[in-house]
């Protein structure tokens, strides 16, 4: 390491950084950047390399030591929220998230913790982008995970997010459902969350095998789906507003959107309900749409 | 009867009251407890309507003893009638909660024998959930009209959110229209249950962790628009006044949709949506933007303008404060500029205090300027190509509203369907335009 740095003026403009993907290599080649003075185009992961023509390419080892200083420098000078956005943009699945970073803690911390409001700044403004989409990820997995019932009594939750946050909604679910063991999966970045009732921690897995569901599951399940259907006032259907609150790819997880013909444990023979008769067998497929 | 049709029943029954909100209230987790809820509410699904689904709304009966012509629950009608046991709905709730599909529950019911004994169903199912099952989610419950105050209290430190039906604007259409019902059986127990939320404030001598608090996430009801004759001047008074006296939380209006026909009901084909998107976008003007109903609506016009949100309206009305200069004006006054919003605002006022900002500024603040660029100068300097001119800001705010409007495409929540009436020759003539000739 260290060996393109003699004239890093020779680099501008050619030079990009590759890391091992965690977050303590990220921290670690921005400490190399600060420490060489240089200017990297980039800071990525191997497999988001783009080679350019004139292109100069090093590696960082991860040195958490190194990492770790670039932490308390962050918290000393810009505060403890700051790193936690730091903390949640890396997180992001955004590949420009490297630089974006970098860019971002070049500036401010040059400038101090009163930049951070400086929300006009492109740079400033890039990394805050990336921070909010993170943060509706967040929010869209609060809402939209749906556990099953397992029979060996843990609930499951298969998701498939926009940004690598099981880390984050962890703690929400542990203090909510507190005497529920459950796990997370998180199928895209291979990633599980388990919470054991006593603390909850995170296991990589490129696919987790679960016992069947118990059969509660099942009526639960069914219940719910019924429910789902029968809220909705036929009279004020409105599948656009549907759609951007709730975006379709999320549907796949969501058991409540399976269509019809697919659910299992439902009674196709219910007795007929007021909601039946109010709403009619064809007004209730109409509410479900393909054109939607 | 099977638990799963019970619940198709007393959730269709359930399905008309709008204020499904499970907000107000941030409560941490307990140990060995179930439960949590967050101030901002969390919905964890929408239906084919476009709503958000956050509690499990249900009704405990929809064997209702009364006759409100409105009600589908009435008790002249056909329907299927059903009632959940407390337990019943206990386990429902908690089976649904653990899988994260609600974030509690919402309990509602049509008046079984009489008021007391429905209460008590209530309280039990409520009781259940709270002691036996350990639930620490959030639950919003209906008092019904005519329950005695020993109840009210008893379900009132069981609950979060407690609301009433206040049902229309004005008594007379309660009494036309609910003949079981009164202004006094709705009010009187809204004013105790703002006392009694009242009294959580002065009670400092407990400590917090044995306190019980009497309906922590505040109270809330709910009106039906386009049933009765009342204008939206009224219910607009109405609705600030009950924020002002009796200190509620929201007020919910709910489009009057046909589910009965009966003689005193208005016969209208389609539910009048964008009325009802109208008043709640004034609601929030009052509730968030620190506007006086008496900015938004007036006598004299006593109807908000179909097709222009009451912001805009207001803008127009009042041209002369503008444009606003984004780097200048105050706070307050970035609030009041059309399309920027509470965030919005205060994202500007915290950025122009780094840097004199410019258009493209703007948007990368996040801040959308599709209505607010008619309004506002940045560094001296219009949007490009705008006419400062509210004739031709109200021609452009409305063209996107009157397309959709010829074009037939328009359904849901701007929906000009309804009453509204409008017609090509009055949506060519600006209506609030006579004021700014002089």
């Amino acid at each position: 390491m260290g060996e393109l740095t003699s004239d890093h003026l020779l680099n501008d403009g050619r030079l990009t950084c590759l890391y091992d993907g965690s977050f303590e290599g990220l921290l670690s080649a921005i400490f190399w950047v600060f420490e060489h003075k240089e200017n990297p185009v980039d800071i990525v992961i191997e497999e988001n390399l783009q080679s350019g023509f004139d292109q100069v390419i090093t590696t960082i080892d991860t040195d958490i030591k190194k990492a770790e200083r670039v932490k308390a420098g962050i918290i000393r000078s810009l505060g403890y929220q700051a790193y936690k956005d730091v903390r949640c943009v890396f997180l992001s699945d955004d590949e420009r998230k490297g630089r974006v970073m970098l860019r971002f803690l070049q500036y401010s911390l040059k400038r101090g913790a009163r930049s951070r409001s400086d929300l006009a700044e492109p740079i400033i403004a890039d990394f805050d982008a990336l921070l909010r989409a993170v943060n509706r990820e967040i929010h869209y997995q609060l809402q939209f995970i749906r556990f099953s019932e397992l029979r060996n009594g843990i609930f499951f939750a298969k998701i498939h997010p926009k940004a690598n946050v099981v880390p984050l909604i962890m703690s929400h679910f542990a203090a909510r459902l507190n005497i529920q063991p459950f796990m997370i999966f998180d199928e895209k970045h291979a990633l599980a969350g388990i919470y054991d009732c006593q603390r909850w921690w995170m296991v990589e897995a490129e696919a987790v095998s679960v016992p069947d569901q118990c059969a509660r599951q099942d009526e639960y399940q069914a219940l719910w789906q019924t429910f789902y259907d029968t809220i909705a006032i036929e009279e004020r259907a409105n599948l656009t507003c549907r759609r951007n609150f709730m975006p379709k790819r999320f549907w796949g997880d969501l058991c409540e959107m399976i269509p019809h013909e697919l659910r299992k444990g439902q009674p196709q023979t219910a007795t007929p309900t007021a909601c039946a008769r109010l709403a009619g067998e064809q007004s209730r497929k109409s509410l479900q749409s393909p054109l939607n | 009867m099977e638990l799963l049709d019970k619940l198709t029943i007393l959730a269709d029954a359930a399905k008309y009251d709008v204020a499904c909100t499970s907000s107000g209230v941030n409560r941490s987790a307990v140990k060995g407890k179930l439960g949590s809820t967050a101030s901002a509410g969390i919905c964890h699904t929408f239906s084919a309507d476009g709503r958000c689904i956050t509690l499990l709304k249900v009704l405990m009966s929809n064997a209702c003893s009364y006759d409100c012509t409105y009600c589908v629950n009435r008790r002249s009608n056909d329907v299927p009638r059903a009632t959940f046991t407390p337990r019943e709905l206990a386990e429902l709730t908690i089976g649904f909660y653990r899988r994260n599909y609600i974030e509690g529950l919402f309990l509602s019911s049509g008046v079984l024998r009489n008021p007391d004994y429905t209460t008590e169903q209530m309280c039990e199912a409520i009781r259940l959930l709270r002691g036996e099952y350990g639930f620490n989610g959030y639950i919003h419950a209906k008092a019904i009209p005519g329950t005695s105050k020993e109840l009210l209290t008893r379900l009132g430190v069981l609950v979060d959110r407690m609301s009433l039906n206040i049902e229309f604007p004005s008594e007379t259409s309660l009494r036309q229209l609910a003949p079981d019902k009164s202004g006094q059986t709705v009010l009187e127990p809204m004013r105790f249950v703002r006392d009694g939320i009242k009294d959580n404030i002065r009670d400092k001598t407990t400590s917090i962790v044995k306190r019980t608090r009497f309906v922590p996430a505040g109270q809330s009801t709910q009106m039906i628009v386009g049933a009765s004759p009342e204008s939206d001047y009224q219910i607009l008074n109405l609705s600030a006044s009950l924020y002002s006296t009796l200190e509620l939380k929201r007020v919910f209006f709910s489009a009057y949709l046909p589910v009965n026909s009966d003689p005193l009901l208005p016969q209208v084909t389609k539910a009048p949506l964008l009325r009802e998107h109208r008043l709640y976008q004034a609601d929030w003007l009052m509730r968030f933007y620190h506007f006086d109903v008496n900015e938004i609506i007036d006598e004299q016009n006593p109807s908000l303008d179909p097709l222009i949100d009451p912001k805009c309206n207001w803008a127009l009305n009042h041209i002369d404060l503008f444009p606003a200069e984004i780097n200048k004006v105050p706070y307050e006054m970035l609030l009041r500029i059309p399309g920027i919003g509470v965030k919005g605002a205060s994202r500007i006022a915290k950025a122009r205090r780094e840097r004199t900002l410019a258009f493209e500024d703007l948007s990368r603040l996040n801040v959308s300027i599709r209505r607010a660029r008619h309004f506002i100068t940045c560094n001296g300097r219009f949007a490009d190509g705008l006419l400062f001119d509210p004739a031709s800001i109200y021609d452009s705010l409305t063209c996107e509203v009157r397309n959709r409007h010829y074009k037939g495409v328009l359904d849901g929540q701007l929906s000009l369907f309804g009453e509204s009436g409008l017609t090509r020759e009055a949506s060519t003539q600006p209506l609030e335009l006579a004021s700014w000739a002089s």
